[in-house]
């Protein structure tokens, strides 16, 4: 892959694919056309950082607008090889690299949500880590789907998955609500009589499906809020048959391809906003330099600070911190390479994780003066996680 | 069971494996539930806190146990899931669950709502037999629930998957470094039941076949019948129908040596002298090398009460023995065994009529023949149960 240089490639094209393989970039012209805008009103030393920084705060103020685009095309590269890397984690994976990469691409907003820009190093590092997460589950989600037999799959979801592949379906709330009472139902009145194998569950038997409908009758007058109509033991099979496939179905949807339209292009919306953003712009502008400012010396002290506390660790944790990080190795392959059980390794790296989040909350509550509570905690994990990964890369 | 490759979860996820044993013996404990959804129920937080409660121990807070008594604990699983953990200065609860997208956490309103019931942390589960593996994912404190959404209709509050916390690393580093923090939100006092009230609330969720009782009343009033020890007990004995099974042989056979059941059953070894006479078991007749014991209290006093294989299938031998060093079975002390229908039978009882060293029965049953036993004085907390041999 031919890594893209010009700020204006970067913040516009997207990756296309050769069967699985990287097939060049494609220019979308109305990204273009407002980088360049962009570009002619505001210089940067740092574009890189910058334009990503700047599109992070306009993605904030205008979630579903252009920013999101130029960040999706931004992190192209970054996703391509985070679904590179996870895919050969997992053995006989029926799904290729692009496969992947389409899922978590469009995922994106949970990327941008969980970034901290006051906080966190870059863009690029924490999106690799989600991307990695996001694509690893869904890998391992769908192995687990494809294994369950349509009743064992049904206990397999949360409730808000459910409801969320019955909207991928296009049912409406009525119905919706309904079909995840029958759920529940089913849930409760059809449950596995051994203790492992449960993967595999039968249809249920007649009597099963009329106890299902009781239990639908009964709850319906307090659970349900809108159609609270009797259902029978054929419309609750035929309506959980709809939940399986929509599940099926919703986990890796077929998605668009990159050339289909997507919402808002070509109308006159997108020509409005694009006038808004660069009036604007100059606002963000000095946001993002006086954060971009204090972000540098900040992560310049935590930088130095975690370097040092890293050294002061054992060499045997030390050895596991960079196998883990800086080679990639599996926890399977760890073990080995320390003569130990895989285990040991999980065990072992949360503890020194442990140590070091310890050590890093101690660090920001005494030099930065932060009072920690269980959500900076969870921020300060993330920041973690992302300057482990990206100090064993640069490594 | 299968070796799990750690490498498909997030670096963050706490993965514990499973073995068969935990599985099979949470199973067998599980079978006193008085209906599938809550044996299967009460089966998942069984496997969560059998390897849930031992790393914790082991990993970061020897102290720590599990809240309630195991009669208690099967007394909520009937109910409503989730399972408490007592720690050094706070309280965990256990949400297991068998979803595997890790979409939500969702709490049951008691566990947040009820004040004897509220913790400072909940912790998302997610149980696997299969793939032999319980993880959990991520945590939140009280305040969080209960400021995330709350689902009318199963009485849940969640939160979605990005609201979690999701190392559970940041638990104990802020119990270490910002202990003083709030982790509970206000809770709204219940109302006060009248025990008439308690009584017809009883018999009427006691009914088994009101699959959720939880729903059943408003939550106000459900809150405050689960709120008082007792008659939460009777609740769930109703649901129960009084005659729970304990199946003597199956644990028997199974040779779970740290069995410790719901109604206090655990393993003992038989004497030497018993093992000495045991002759070679026939095929299908395999006489268990395992007795069971249990202690009694009766007027303040520590008793113990045997149930031993003897050398032939199908017999068995009943005993009360006193437990303080020379100390005798009053006068007057009855033990009685009845069939499952609580009749009599020839030969039932055996009363002392003088002081003794212990009170014996012994009975011959066949297989999957059930008894009820009895002492008079009734111990204390004695709860009828059925053994099915």
């Amino acid at each position: 892959m031919l890594p893209r240089q010009d700020p204006v490639e970067i913040f516009s094209t997207f990756i296309k694919f050769d069967y699985d393989r990287f097939g060049g970039w494609a220019t979308d012209t109305r990204l273009r056309r407002s980088m360049r805008q962009s570009l002619t009103k505001l210089a940067a030393d740092n574009p890189d950082n910058f334009w990503a920084l700047y599109w992070h705060q306009i993605w904030q103020q205008q979630p579903t607008g252009l920013a999101r685009e130029h960040l999706a095309a931004y992190l192209q590269e970054v996703c391509f090889w985070s679904a590179t890397k996870t895919i050969t984690g997992f053995s006989s994976s029926q799904y290729t690299v692009s496969d992947c990469f389409q899922v978590a691409i469009a995922r994106i907003d949970k990327v941008l949500q969980g970034f901290d820009r006051e906080r966190g190093f870059n863009l690029k590092s924490y999106a690799s880590i989600t991307f990695a997460n996001l694509i690893r589950e869904l890998l391992r989600q769908k192995k687990e789907i494809d294994i369950c037999s349509d009743w064992s799959l049904l206990r397999k979801l949360s409730q808000k998955r459910m409801i969320e592949a019955l909207l991928d379906a296009g049912l409406d709330s009525e119905i919706i609500e309904s079909y995840v009472l029958a759920w529940n139902c089913l849930k409760i009145v059809y449950v596995p009589d051994r203790p492992s194998s449960t993967r595999k569950l039968p249809k249920p038997e007649p009597e099963t499906w009329l106890a299902i409908a009781n239990l639908y009758n009964q709850e319906r007058h307090t659970q349900l809020k809108q159609s609270k109509e009797a259902a029978t033991a054929e419309n609750l099979e035929k309506w959980l048959l709809i939940c399986v496939r929509a599940v099926r179905s919703s986990l890796f949807p077929k998605l668009n391809s990159l050339n289909d339209k997507k919402p808002g292009y070509d109308t006159g919306e997108i020509v409005d906003s694009l006038v808004g953003e660069v009036d604007e712009s100059l606002l963000v502008d000095m946001i993002v330099r006086e954060e971009m400012e204090q972000r540098s010396q900040q992560h310049t002290d935590i930088n130095q600070f975690l370097t040092a506390t890293i050294q002061q660790l054992k060499p045997e944790e030390q050895k596991l911190l960079e196998l883990y990080y800086a080679l990639d190795l599996k926890q399977a392959e760890i073990a080995q390479e320390l003569n130990t059980k895989q285990y040991n390794v999980s065990r072992k790296l949360s503890k020194v994780r442990k140590e070091l989040l310890m050590a890093l909350a101690q660090w920001s509550q005494s030099t930065m003066h932060i009072s920690l509570t269980s959500d900076i905690l969870d921020n300060i994990s993330s920041l973690l996680e992302e300057w482990l990964a990206s100090h064993y890369d640069s490594n | 069971m299968n070796t799990v490759n750690l490498s498909i979860f997030n670096p963050t996820d706490l993965v514990i494996e499973l073995d068969q044993s935990t599985i099979d013996r949470a199973w067998l404990q599980s079978q006193t539930a008085g209906n599938p959804a809550s044996r299967w129920q009460n089966y998942l937080n069984q496997v969560a806190l059998a390897v849930f409660l031992p790393w914790l121990q082991a990993e970061e807070d020897a102290t720590a146990k599990a809240q309630n008594q195991s009669a208690e604990q099967a007394a909520i699983w009937e109910v409503v899931n989730g399972t408490a953990i007592a720690i050094k200065d706070a309280k965990l609860v256990l949400i297991p669950s068998e979803a595997d997208d890790l979409g939500e956490l969702c709490v049951p309103q008691e566990w947040i709502d009820l004040p004897n019931w509220a913790a400072d942390y909940y912790l998302a589960v997610q149980v696997n037999v299969d793939a032999g593996y319980v993880r959990v994912w991520g945590y939140a404190t009280h305040q969080q629930l209960k400021q995330g959404s709350f689902n009318q209709s199963d009485r849940t509050y969640s939160l979605s998957d990005d609201q979690l916390i999701g190392d559970l690393n940041a638990l104990w580093v802020a119990r270490a470094l910002c202990p003083n923090e709030v982790t509970q939100a206000a809770i709204e006092p219940l109302p006060e039941l009248a025990p008439a009230q308690a009584d017809n609330l009883i018999e009427r969720l006691g009914n088994p076949a009101q699959l959720l009782p939880r729903l059943g009343v408003s939550f106000a009033t459900w809150g405050a019948l689960l709120q008082n020890p007792n008659w939460f007990r009777r609740l769930v004995a109703t649901r129960r129908g009084v005659l729970t099974k304990t199946p003597v042989l199956q644990w028997l056979k199974q040779g779970l040596s740290e069995l410790s059941t719901e109604f206090g059953w655990r393993q003992i070894e038989l004497s030497l002298n018993a093992e000495g006479s045991r002759g070679a078991a026939t095929v299908d007749a395999v006489v268990p090398a395992f007795g069971l014991a249990k202690k009694l209290a009766i007027a303040g006093q520590p008793y113990e009460l045997k149930i031993l294989p003897l050398e032939e299938a199908g017999a068995w031998r009943f005993e009360l023995c006193c437990l303080t060093p020379g100390c005798l079975i009053p006068a007057g002390f009855k033990l009685k065994l009845l069939t499952s229908e609580l009749e009599n039978f020839d030969d039932n009882e055996d009363l002392a009529t003088v002081a003794v060293q212990n009170l014996s029965l012994e009975v011959d049953l066949d297989p999957g023949e059930s008894l009820v036993w009895q002492v008079e004085p009734t111990p204390d907390d004695y709860q009828q149960e059925v053994l099915q041999f």
